[in-house]
């Protein structure tokens, strides 16, 4: 094996049989991060936006089209920051999608439809496919963060609307039930009733955000674009504190005799002011 | 034997009945057939007995088939010393307390109202409820009407069993759209836009994430980026900047045509309605009998509740003691004819105790009569319907509503509420395993 056959990869030289462990490892990393992302994004998700999500009755022109991209573009934010600075990968925002989507269709198909009886059509999540796209192709084209934020953030929440209305539309055609108008996801939620989540708990369309005339879901997509920039450039840096290595030295080595006698004992304040450099060091890289 | 046993599917398909029979056996034996109901006995007496007060339930059907049609209908008091640790019913929703949507709820009304919105209620006011239900899930389901009310919860009225058979692929729920489309069934319309769409996206991205999959990925990646001699311009090429660009204009011009031709597709749509209804209460009856509780015990190892009070007859006509409602039971005073007439033979047992109210004196109370009298709600429902448990609550306070009935057969209602008082132990050295008490 040694002294074998050797590859270039993006110009380094790499042993035949390194590259193919590596390539190995790859997938045994895509597929655990396939899982982690899926699990972590799916509860950060359902915990800041769940029912909106949940719900074809939920999903109303204001709160939904407000909050979803605000919620949602966290996790592509910070893995963006990662997968982008450390393996120069623009895929981040998509696979975090993604990995959200299949969560929420397993959540949705076991969960809601085969074990608490819920019909399909009353619990479809929300597309962010489209949106995160934009999102990983802005930060290919401009290579830069801020820029991002500027362009892809904004496009994140300003596709969300459309880029769902695609296959919402048919739950908000008019229906006439008990002399009433209401849309046929209202119906359907009505009819296939939620005993602990009432019709008062929804928010429909409150507040002044719509008197500013007009579509309201339009007012509703600007405001979470620019408030989209601002969660993309906050979770860019939470993901550049989590991908820090920090280690802790062991002092207790010290009273073991463990220390060599040419290199003195390391205070733990000194640990912590190289880890830290250190740290400041790989993050502005 | 075993692997033969495996082999042939007959041979585990009777292993598995055989297992499903003997489970099935030790639930019916072990777990007493109320408790598969839903967990009401778990809320708090003070909010079983000081909140909604549900009367004259009735359930159109006891067995359905799928699609067959339950109408519940009934009435409900707020009662007026509402706990003062729960907010008052400033939005609150007719629900249906059942195991998940396995009935399609169709209609519903409060005092003829379209209970589709949530409304604002008022206590010590009655209001008449009707809830239309179709049979969706074959099985055998405790189907409440119930009040939501927010912050507060959901308040439940009076259980009942109802059987749904036949097959569940048969459920429909058809309507007919005022733009004109016809939906053959509310459960599976649209999903074939969603699946096309969310396919559609789906398989973009997966495009999107194996053109980049499909390259040494993360050591060779981070290597390159790092190391001397890495050549950055491999990792991101010129191709993939091509390729990126037109994925980019292809998405949005996806999304934008999508939502063009939705709109044409479905020119007229309308937002989720949010709007709150309004309900009038039913018109006010006065009290005829003023009731007021001089003492009230909880009597612990005897399961039974005391009451001492005073009763008197504003009214014209007579009135005679025939009901104390609580909690959804139905303690009925079986001295009293129309008080008993008024038991459906369909009402669930488990919610009329056999032993009913006891009263001191049952005779009529003539018109501006006052009487005072001792009247005592003894079973074992205390217990098992957990209203024992008043005596742990910060809010001992009891509540309930008392029906009177005229010579005419005329029914009216009063309010009867009054602090408790538990009794732990008694001369007679009675327990709760041995209530009649005596030695030993
Ligand atoms: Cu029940």
């Amino acid at each position: 094996m040694q002294g074998g056959a050797s590859v270039r990869l993006y110009g380094l030289e790499w042993p035949k049989e390194s590259a193919r462990i590596s390539r190995v490892f790859d997938l045994l990393v895509a597929a655990i991060l396939f899982l982690a992302v899926s699990g972590a994004f799916h509860l950060h998700y359902m915990l800041t936006a769940g029912d909106w999500d949940m719900w074809i009755d939920w999903k109303d022109r204001q709160w939904w089209v407000t909050l979803t991209p605000i919620m949602a573009i966290t996790f592509p934010a910070a893995l963006q920051y990662v997968f982008w600075t450390k393996f120069r990968l623009p895929i981040a925002a998509t696979f975090a999608v993604v990995c959200l989507l299949f969560g929420q269709w397993i959540n949705r198909y076991f969960g809601f439809y085969l074990w608490s009886y819920f019909p399909m059509s009353e619990v479809i999540p929300a597309l962010l496919i489209p949106g995160a796209l934009v999102l990983d192709l802005a930060l290919l084209l401009t290579g830069n963060f801020l820029f991002t934020a500027m362009s892809g953030a904004f496009a994140f929440a300003l596709l969300f609307y459309p880029a769902n209305w695609f296959w919402l539309a048919p739950y908000r055609l008019p229906v006439e039930v008990m002399g009433q108008l209401v849309s046929v996801g209202d119906y359907i939620s009505y009819a296939f009733t939620r005993t602990a989540l009432p019709e008062y708990i929804r928010l429909i369309e409150r507040g002044t955000l719509r008197t500013f005339g007009g579509h309201s879901a339009i007012i509703a997509s600007f405001f979470s674009a620019f408030v989209s920039i601002l969660m993309y450039l906050a979770w860019w840096h939470i993901g550049m504190l989590l991908a820090r290595v920090v280690t802790t030295p062991n002092t207790l080595k010290n009273f073991m005799g463990l220390t060599d006698k040419d290199e003195p004992a390391e205070t733990a304040q000194k640990a912590i002011d190289r880890t830290s450099l250190q740290g400041r060091f790989v993050a502005s890289e | 034997m075993r692997t033969f046993c495996f082999r042939k599917s007959s041979c585990a398909r009777v292993i598995l009945s055989a297992a499903a029979a003997i489970m099935q056996i030790g639930i019916l034996t072990f777990v007493p057939d109320a408790a598969l109901a839903h967990g009401e006995r778990n809320q708090e007496p003070f909010l079983r007995m000081r909140t909604a007060h549900f009367y004259d339930v009735k359930w159109s059907a006891n067995d359905i088939p799928v699609n067959g049609e339950i109408v519940v209908t009934g009435k409900f008091r707020l009662f007026p010393i509402w706990p003062v640790n729960l907010p008052l019913p400033e939005a609150a929703f007719l629900g249906n307390g059942t195991p998940g949507p396995v009935l399609a709820r169709t209609e519903s009304y409060i005092n003829g109202v379209p209970a589709i919105q949530s409304t604002k209620l008022e206590l010590n006011r009655d209001y008449e409820f009707k809830t239309v239900l179709k049979g969706r899930v074959p099985g055998y389901h405790h189907v409440h009407p119930m009040i939501n009310v927010m912050g507060a919860g959901p308040l439940l009225g009076p259980g009942n069993w109802l059987s749904v058979t036949g097959n569940e692929s048969d459920f429909k729920l058809p309507i007919k759209t005022l733009s004109g489309e016809t939906i053959d069934n509310l459960e599976t319309w649209g999903l074939g836009r969603v699946f096309f769409w969310h396919g559609l996206w789906v398989a973009i991205a997966i495009v999107w994430l194996v053109w980049w999959l499909r390259r040494p990925l993360l050591l060779p990646r981070f290597r390159a980026l790092t190391e001397e001699g890495g050549d950055r311009s491999q990792l991101v090429t010129s191709t993939d900047r091509l390729f990126g660009a037109g994925l980019l204009v292809a998405t949005i011009l996806i999304v934008f045509f999508g939502f063009q031709a939705t709109d044409t597709a479905y020119p007229r749509t309308v937002p989720l309605q949010g709007s709150r209804a309004t309900v009038e209460p039913l018109p006010e009856v006065p009290e005829q009998v003023k009731v007021v509780v001089n003492k009230s015990n909880y009597d612990v190892p005897g399961r039974s509740l005391r009451m001492n009070v005073t009763l008197t007859n504003n009214g014209s006509t007579s009135a005679q003691l025939g009901e104390f409602l609580t909690s959804n039971q139905r303690f009925i005073n079986h001295e009293v004819s129309q008080a008993m007439a008024t038991v459906d033979p369909n009402y669930p047992k488990e919610l009329l105790p056999p032993n009913g109210l006891k009263v001191s004196d049952s005779r009529p109370l003539k018109p501006g009569e006052t009487k005072t009298v001792d009247i005592e709600a003894a079973d074992a429902a205390w217990e098992t319907e957990r209203l024992s448990s008043l005596i742990n609550d910060p809010d001992n306070t009891l509540g309930g509503l008392l029906f009177f009935y005229d010579e005419h057969g005329k029914r009216t209602i009063s309010n009867v509420s009054g602090p408790m008082v538990p009794v732990f132990t008694d001369p007679d050295n009675r327990t709760a395993e041995n209530p009649k008490g005596g030695a030993g």
